[in-house]
């Protein structure tokens, strides 16, 4: 779905993009954007050097030699000029009333020499004396995965997408988007925005919010040009949907790092913190922190409260996977008597435990039946709002290497739990000495929706972070 | 006098940093509690004042050219009537001109004496790209060197401050502890919020510190506050 009227929509919906300046022998730009070609749209190249014309024009673009030569208005292009050249590509976009264009360009102010400030100025003050919609520079420019408009040949074409991402890093994107389809979760759009000249990262993030097919958006930023116009709509944006903030250059070290990056002045990092509460936004730390709130909103249900269930297979990982939780500010009270009535009634306590955290893989003994019973019971307690289930690859993995449609009946009995369930449910399974094969059957996971975390820490982190926003 | 004739006056005379009277008057008049400040510039004016707020007062040397008043023997605690007033102005006046011969003293400030509290700082800073911020936290060394404050940007809601309050990990010091009854929440929430509301109408203020802020059972005072204009 389009945003009618938005300053960005065409940009963000392109049914031409033009590729200017891509080079061989890899001609990344055209590779990249094959995908647009193949779903229909019109993908064109601008090259005036004739070394590269052959090599683009077999891979079946049309070149043209001057961006007014192309045949049809102009919603996106890709500008990967050297930089003393990139006024001029500006001045012909302008001229041909393009939409919006993403500069891979650099060697801008993030240089910190005279020359590269001198061109940022310029192209700042003809981009915003034409309003164009200037992505970057210095930046990996869009990614539409439906479109098949990609800033990487290696992103997913997929149509599929629900996560709205905005990068001030390249990298960043590039891998946010690429780990997140490694965990079987899609984009909907992705702008990798770098210098952010005239387009900052509020301008992206009020499209993100009003897009309807973006149901969570995350974001890595270092800093942010505008604060008072980041506040109010990062607090928009979070009254309609749940925003994740990576930031970059927490600490004075990295706050160092950011000013050569992107040349980002950073807000002490309390008034930030204080900000982030203040408007509702998911706070995170990292790569991983990012994904794992992101899935959990996307795959599981929003907790009511902090109060969780925590089923483990062993006695030991009992104790580690509540710890975990109980460290993250999540609480593990004890079930209603009616509960431990049921569970009396058939639990094995030796070697056993069903106080909560529940200590069940001698009570289970591999049978889907009994953890459906389990998961009956805990999901009528009303002193529980959520659950988390640990499963052991190190135990496992013999028996569901042998007979694979046990891991099948069990994931559809956990499958059946969570659609019947109104309350959020995640699986932690730590890939032991197991990691290839515990990769190889994570795609089980996805196609039933179930939430997989890899480690106690990184699922309690995730949960707590859903717990604060869903009662914030 | 109004915060507009204050920052005309503060200009007028290229200052941007109110005095202690003045900032406390225009707080007041905004509906922050902040203890009663007048200047006085004869010893008549302070013991009329005195007489006027109510005893027990303090007396503290008002000159732009001394910052730190008790250093000098320019802060007098405690007086309980008119004769202690008079010579506390006496006094004060003879030590500010002992230790700073050259520096101009436009009188006494005569300010209610707040009884003890728990110490609390509310404060307000500009920061580049987000403009004025607000910052709570205990006082003393809670602020000074443990940095235990809270921040949120101006304008606060209601359920901002009570988190900003809720947030500092000094918190439970608010809740009574070693015999202490426990601090008036709300009171401390209703100041913080007006304190946003005052710098929201007047986007002239850069810088702003109530400290201490005193926190009562019922109730919380400014006893002491600072006010930064921006120039002209």
């Amino acid at each position: 779905m389009a945003v009618p009227g938005h300053r960005l929509d065409r940009m963000f919906n392109p049914k031409t993009v033009v590729v200017i300046g891509d080079k061989g022998p890899m001609y990344m730009w055209c590779q990249g954007n094959l995908p647009f070609k193949a779903n229909g749209g019109n993908l064109y190249s601008v090259q005036i050097d004739e070394k590269e014309i052959p090599g683009i024009e077999a891979l079946g673009i049309t070149n043209y030699r001057s961006l007014a030569d192309i045949p049809e208005p102009i919603d996106y292009a890709v500008v990967a000029v050297p930089r003393h050249v990139s006024p001029y590509v500006l001045k012909d976009l302008v001229a041909v009333s393009a939409a919006g264009a993403g500069f891979f360009t650099s060697g801008f102010a993030e240089t910190g020499e005279d020359l590269g400030i001198k061109l940022q100025e310029q192209l700042t003050s003809m981009a915003r004396e034409a309003s164009f919609n200037l992505v970057g520079p210095n930046c990996m420019g869009l990614y539409l995965p439906k479109a098949g408009v990609r800033f990487s040949g290696d992103v997913p074409v997929a149509t599929d997408g629900k996560i709205g991402f905005l990068s001030q890093s390249g990298t960043h994107g590039i891998m946010f988007s690429l780990v997140a389809g490694a965990h079987g979760l899609h984009l909907s759009r992705c702008a990798s925005f770098g210098n952010a000249i005239v387009l900052d990262v509020s301008d992206y993030l009020e499209y993100l919010a009003l897009d309807d097919e973006t149901e969570v958006i995350g974001m890595y930023v270092e800093g942010v040009k505008n604060g008072r116009k980041f506040f109010d709509t990062l607090r928009m944006a979070s009254q309609r949907k749940p925003v994740v903030v990576w930031k970059g250059g927490q600490t004075e070290a990295g706050a160092r790092a950011t000013m050569s990056h992107t040349g980002s002045l950073a807000a002490p990092q309390a008034v930030w913190d204080g900000m982030m509460r203040q408007c509702g936004a998911i706070t995170t730390n990292s790569l991983d922190e990012t994904i794992d709130v992101v899935q959990l909103l996307l795959r599981s249900k929003l907790p009511k409260g902090p109060n969780m269930a925590l089923l483990a297979m062993t006695g030991g990982q009992s104790v580690s996977i509540t710890d975990a939780f109980a460290k993250a500010g999540l609480r593990v009270p004890r079930l209603s008597e009616q509960s431990y009535r049921e569970l009396g009634e058939f639990f094995n306590i030796v070697g056993g435990s069903y106080q909560n955290p529940l200590d069940m893989a001698g009570t289970i003994q591999g049978s889907p039946e009994m953890l459906d019973r389990i998961l009956r019971i805990l999901d009528a307690d009303p002193n529980i709002d959520g659950m988390a289930m640990e499963l052991s690859a190190m135990f496992g993995t013999r028996q569901w290497k042998a007979r694979p449609d046990s891991l099948d009946k069990m994931l559809d009995t956990l499958r059946d739990h969570m659609e019947r369930s109104p309350r959020p449910f995640q699986v932690v399974m730590h890939p032991a000495h197991e990691e290839t094969y515990v990769a190889s059957i994570k795609q089980k996971f996805w196609e039933r929706g179930i939430p997989l975390l890899p480690s106690f820490d990184r699922a309690a982190a995730a949960s707590a972070r859903a717990v604060s926003w869903a009662t914030r | 006098m109004t915060f507009e004739s204050v920052l005309a006056q503060a200009r007028a005379e290229k200052r941007t940093l109110l005095s202690e009277v003045e900032a406390k008057e225009v707080l007041r008049e905004a509906g922050v509690p902040a203890t009663a400040t007048t200047l006085a510039t004869t010893r008549e004016q302070a013991q009329g004042q005195a007489e006027a707020m109510g005893y027990p007062v303090v007396l503290k040397v008002v000159s732009p050219g001394i910052a730190h008043k008790s250093d000098v023997g320019g802060v007098k605690l405690n007086l309980l009537n008119r004769d202690a007033v008079g010579a506390a102005f006496d006094e004060i006046m003879a030590n500010a001109r002992r230790a700073e011969p050259n520096a101009s003293i436009l009188g006494v400030s005569v300010q209610q004496m707040a009884k003890q509290g728990t110490e609390v700082i509310i404060g307000m800073t500009t920061d580049p790209q987000f403009g004025p911020v607000m910052m709570f936290g205990l006082g003393g060394i809670m602020v000074e060197v443990l940095k235990d404050v809270s921040f949120r940007l101006v304008p606060l809601s209601d359920r901002d401050a009570g988190q900003m309050i809720d947030e500092i990990k000094g918190r439970p010091v608010l809740s009574g502890v070693r015999g202490q009854p426990p601090a008036d929440i709300d009171a401390l929430k209703k100041a913080i919020l007006q304190v946003s509301q005052f710098v929201e109408n007047h986007p002239e203020v850069r810088e702003l510190d109530l400290n201490p802020v005193f926190a009562y059972p019922d109730g919380a005072i400014a006893v002491d506050a600072r006010i930064v204009v921006s120039e002209a």
